[in-house]
């Protein structure tokens, strides 16, 4: 890779891990090699250590009684909840629309093993459509998962409205909730938020890669996905990665200490700012996130007459990398593009910029001359 | 006792006085597909020999060599002394080991056998057959095998050379077949990222040509990724190709122009066009003597026989496509015993399928596509492009 100035505006793909949070994970390598489950002291130590960054966890997140199981990230929290509570044969189970691939596709694998699963519409901000939620509750329901925030929008699910509902309409169903793109991002408060169970991972927050969490609730009944040694009690057996866990740790206390996400004024006025001058600038672009209700570090934007795709590798030319969302190829068209309600010429120039603290104000306008210029020579040359 | 692989050619054999260049190309070819290695190399009349090589390659070994072209089967066996004084003692012993291991292995109830042995080495008074008769002893005491000359089960070999060693070995594991890459001249390839053209390749590797691969990008319409995953592709068939050197042409200029001032249905057939033409340029730069590119007839637009004729005008050297006559499922086939197939299916744009004009010509007219392409400087966008090439 050669070494020039980047502007990074993908941060809800992978933030860049933080100089404090490496140095964590580092130290930890080093000399925090032991067996958390072996017998000798300094095992019992790290053990504790892990306990107590647990309990720490669970406290930012404003958790009620439970636990707090580490898993290998966002991916295998969400396929534990989906897959690994009680669930009678056939009941059915409520997925959003458009969730992330991994609630998506286990999802439609357990349609595959016979559950009646049912896909919630989304509204154009992403977030799902409450009332077709409501039209299909009933009691059959045991399982029900919705994002907490869109990883394509940004869009905000009111989780606690859909929860109360939930529960009035099907008593015996689980809630799970995937926060992966809002924790960190907005307060999170689990007792709340009333959810029975919460995916968060480490490396949308400037942690690193490899490291995430399962919420769930006292008294939701859940099998392990993976069988083996039994640590984190028997629900996620194998050695825990003890380096990862304290790097997550170091990047929440980050986010706690600077009040990121109850304090977002920075990175929601970059948000705001770039709006303003991409408007103001570029003519013909619909904004798909909405101003409020969304986390603040996303703006997900569709440009007409382009390819996401396309911009995307031309703002590369200039150091700046995009995201064009999750799904992001001409032969798996995103779910979620198809589902915006978008016209023929947006459809396919969704981009997604999504900002971190680490942004500065002053790239804005850089960002936007360079797109007006690329976006000039690009819809000249629109398909045929 | 040592362990040995012999290697047998095929095609090369029939050849009269050049049988010596061809061999040493052979040659050439199977040191630098082992390169990874240690191992001793001897021939041996008619066959090669590796030896010395650690066992646990064994496997590995033996899968490069049968992507070497020119090869038409192994053997994995032991080299042992002969010992006709000594009543054949090493092959018996080796005789014993085989027959006991296929044994074990055989699930068939009744299995018959066959000796089979050749006596170069024609200071032993024996002939071959008394002496497979006399071997053929050792299998019949150690298994419940039988013989039958005609319809067998297992045949074991012994291989009486004229140093005083033996091969004894059961099994004969078929290589590729075809010429050693480089005898039948250097070929440019087109290389897209699709299906078809890494097995175009593999088939002109087969006939024993060299190739060098040319691949056209088209940023920021094509991603970085699209041209790594040609890389790869070429990677994969490297093991067949003897490594395929691969330029990236930047095409995206021409595209645009085309599109610009070029009528859409005439936009795949004058992009093809250019391509022959870039490539001709080249081929020549780099000494090859044809072009080689992974069409079949009807498969798409671009690949009628009209359209083929007028790109082929723009081409200064013979098109070769090896899948002219190939069905999709064949060519798929193809790709999946030489491993490309994975690879070819990741969904990357390449530059053939930004601005795909809703109609395409499906049987160009050669005078209207030449009058559409008059808008455009030919030479210059053709030498810019040439220019802009570099080497991955």
């Amino acid at each position: 890779m050669t070494e020039r100035s980047v502007i990074y505006l993908d941060n809800a793909a992978t933030s860049p891990i933080r100089e404090e949070v490496l140095n964590a994970m580092t130290q930890a390598m080093r000399s925090d090699y032991f067996n958390p489950s072996a017998l000798y002291a300094p095992s019992a130590e790290i053990s504790a250590e892990i306990r107590r960054i647990r309990s720490e966890i669970c406290a930012a997140l404003h958790a009620p009684e439970g636990e707090m199981y580490f898993t290998s990230g966002g991916t295998e929290s969400n396929n534990t909840a989906l897959f690994c509570t009680r669930k009678p044969k056939g009941s059915r189970i409520i997925v959003g629309m458009g969730e992330h691939d991994s609630v998506y596709a286990p999802a439609n694998e357990l349609k595959a093993r016979g559950y009646d699963v049912r896909f919630v519409p989304i509204m154009r901000d992403g977030t799902i459509d409450a009332r077709e939620f409501e039209n299909l509750l009933d009691e059959s329901v045991s399982l029900i998962s919705v994002m907490h925030a869109s990883n394509e929008t940004g869009g905000i699910n009111d989780i606690a409205a859909l929860v109360k509902l939930a529960k009035k309409r099907a008593p015996k169903c689980v809630f799970h909730s995937d926060g992966v793109q809002a924790a960190g991002k907005i307060p999170v408060n689990l007792r709340a938020l009333g959810v029975d169970m919460y995916s968060v991972s480490a490396h949308k927050i400037h942690g690193p890669k490899g490291i995430g969490a399962l919420f769930i609730k006292k008294g939701v009944s859940a099998k392990p996905l993976l069988f083996g040694g039994g640590q984190e009690k028997g629900m996620r057996s194998g050695t825990e990665n003890f380096p990862s866990i304290a790097a997550m740790r170091e990047a929440i206390r980050i986010y706690i200490e600077n009040e990121y996400a109850t304090n977002y004024s920075k990175i929601s006025k970059y948000r705001e700012l770039f709006k303003a001058r991409l408007t103001e600038i570029v003519s013909d672009i619909e904004i798909i996130t909405p101003t409020h209700n969304s986390v603040p570090n996303i703006l997900t934007v569709a440009f007409k007459d382009v390819r996401g795709e396309v911009l995307l590798h031309s703002l590369e030319n200039y150091g700046i990398y995009v995201g064009i969302g999750s799904a992001c190829s001409s032969h798996h068209e995103s779910r979620f593009k198809s589902l915006l309600g978008l016209d023929d010429r947006h459809r396919d120039g969704v981009v997604r910029f999504s900002f971190s603290e680490e942004n500065d104000l002053s790239e804005i306008d850089f960002v936007v001359d360079c797109i007006k210029r690329e976006l000039e020579i690009l819809t000249k040359y629109r398909r045929i | 006792m040592d362990r040995v692989i012999i290697i047998r050619y095929g095609e090369i054999f029939l050849k009269g006085k050049n049988k010596s260049y061809f061999e040493s190309l052979l040659i050439n070819n199977i040191k630098n597909s082992l390169k990874r290695y240690k191992f001793e190399f001897f021939r041996s009349q008619g066959r090669y020999i590796v030896g010395n090589y650690d066992i646990n390659c064994e496997y590995e070994i033996i899968d490069s060599l049968k992507k070497v072209f020119g090869i038409y089967s192994l053997s994995v066996a032991d080299r042992v002394e002969t010992e006709y004084e000594n009543g054949f003692a090493g092959v018996n012993e080796s005789l014993k080991r085989l027959a006991m291991d296929a044994a074990s292995d055989c699930l068939k109830p009744k299995p018959t056998f066959r000796m089979t042995v050749k006596r170069a080495d024609k200071r032993i008074p024996m002939r071959s057959c008394e002496i497979a008769a006399f071997l053929a002893d050792t299998v019949l005491k150690n298994t419940d095998f039988t013989v039958n000359l005609t319809y067998y089960d297992y045949e074991f070999f012994v291989d009486i050379r004229e140093n005083g060693y033996s091969y004894v070995y059961s099994d004969v594991i078929y290589g590729s077949g075809g010429l050693p890459v480089g005898c039948s001249s250097k070929g440019m390839l087109l290389l897209s990222g699709g299906i078809d053209s890494p097995v175009a390749a593999y088939m002109m590797a087969k006939r024993g040509m060299k190739q060098v691969a040319v691949h056209f990008a088209s940023p920021p319409y094509t991603s970085e990724r699209a041209t790594a995953k040609v890389a790869e592709l070429r990677d994969i068939v490297d093991a067949y190709t003897a490594h395929m050197p691969l330029y990236v042409v930047p095409f995206t200029e021409i595209q645009l122009e085309i599109h610009e001032k070029c009528p859409a249905e005439f936009m795949i057939t004058i992009m093809r066009r250019f391509m022959m033409r870039i490539a001709t340029v080249l081929a020549k730069r780099e000494g090859c003597t044809a072009l080689v590119t992974g069409e079949s007839l009807g498969q798409v637009a671009s690949q009628t026989v009209e359209s083929m004729t007028s790109t082929e005008s723009c081409a200064g050297l013979p098109i070769f496509r090896p899948l002219i006559a190939f069905d999709k499922e064949e060519t798929m086939a193809l790709a999946q015993k030489i491993g490309t197939y994975e690879t070819s299916i990741q969904p990357f744009e390449d530059c053939c399928t930004i601005f795909l004009p809703k109609n395409p010509s499906i049987h160009p007219n050669l005078k209207k596509v030449e009058e559409a392409e008059r808008k455009l400087e030919i030479d210059e966008l053709v030498k810019r492009a040439v220019e802009g090439t570099y080497k991955v």
